[in-house]
């Protein structure tokens, strides 16, 4: 009995991120071959992370770093001035 | 003489095999020249944070409070919290950096951290489930995709053509916030730090079968979401 849509949708991550046997891979290239609803939902899950990937690098600001670095010397030297007691 | 050991080391990175110094030279040598930081494995500065050199936690965080600030900015989907996941994460480090033994690498500590760290800021936020699998598929839960039944899935093209990169940003940003906090962290975790997905469920404590699906419902939703955003503002510009 021919598998349907629904059978490869538990394996479509491990597919899209290339984590699946050669043989099911073969399987699954075929059916989106064939299939156009399941062609689009395959390049719309992998457009879906490619999206997310892009966008601005979340570089820290540089007062944001000064501001830190001054916190967590403060915090440090309370506690191992404390230990030191 | 930890200094010492330190200095030796760096010497050896530096392919420095003979040092031509006496002895008395060479101590006064390691005793007023400050160890390079930059040059020591990360296990050396952890050794050397918990004997109390602020200098080499501070080297440690410097390698790793970009991401964990990237991950907190995308986890909270704002400025403010986001400074704060990240402060509360280093303070909470300091507390906890006799406690760290080394067996996960030293990132993936701060990551665990983080993501405690988020948990209890963001705790308002909803912590609902997502739908299984099955229901994202286009034809509402009925197993096949070929069938006339079936709606057509609307076709993406392409977003970056379509729309104003601005515009398309603020699109992927309010998915992203959308998802419910659990599988906002899964996803992130596993495409935007590229973890592995046992990493993903040691960080998480989930098996490895439920980060798994918590990380295909998340994309699946995601993906849900960005196609009904695209067919509403792909229609508004023709």
């Amino acid at each position: 009995m021919p598998k349907k849509c629904s059978d490869y949708i538990q394996d479509l991550n491990d597919y899209l991120d290339g984590e699946i046997s050669p043989e099911l891979c073969e399987e699954i290239d075929k059916h989106v071959g064939e299939c156009k609803n399941c062609r689009l939902m395959v390049d719309s899950m992998k457009m879906t992370v490619k999206l997310c990937r892009e966008g601005k690098s979340e570089e820290l600001p540089v007062q944001l770093q000064d501001k830190l670095t001054s916190l967590l010397k403060k915090r440090w030297d309370e506690k191992f001035k404390s230990s030191q007691k | 003489m930890v200094r010492a050991v330190g200095d030796f080391t760096t010497l050896r990175r530096l392919k420095i095999s003979f040092v031509y110094i006496s002895e008395s030279r060479l101590y006064f040598f390691l005793n007023h020249f400050p160890p390079i930081l930059g040059l020591m494995s990360e296990r050396e500065l952890i050794a050397r944070a918990k004997a109390g050199d602020f200098s080499a936690f501070s080297a440690l965080i410097d390698k790793h409070k970009s991401r964990i600030y990237g991950l907190a900015r995308k986890l909270a989907g704002n400025d403010q919290d986001a400074e704060d996941i990240m402060q509360d994460t280093f303070l909470k480090a300091i507390d906890k950096i006799g406690q760290f033994r080394g067996e996960a690498a030293f990132g993936t500590w701060l990551y665990s951290i983080a993501l405690n760290e988020g948990r209890s800021l963001l705790s308002k936020q909803k912590w609902t489930e997502l739908q299984p699998v099955e229901a994202y598929l286009p034809s509402g839960g009925s197993s096949d995709m070929h069938s006339e039944q079936a709606a057509r899935l609307f076709d993406w093209k392409d977003p970056h053509k379509l729309l104003e990169q601005e515009e398309l940003r603020a699109i992927i940003d309010n998915a992203i916030a959308e998802l419910p906090y659990q599988y906002r962290v899964a996803f992130l975790l596993r495409y935007s730090e590229e973890l592995s997905i046992k990493e993903i469920s040691e960080l998480i404590g989930e098996s490895v079968a439920a980060t798994k699906s918590r990380v295909l419902r998340a994309r699946l939703a995601l993906r849900d979401t960005l196609s009904s955003s695209f067919e509403v503002k792909y229609a508004k510009k023709v």
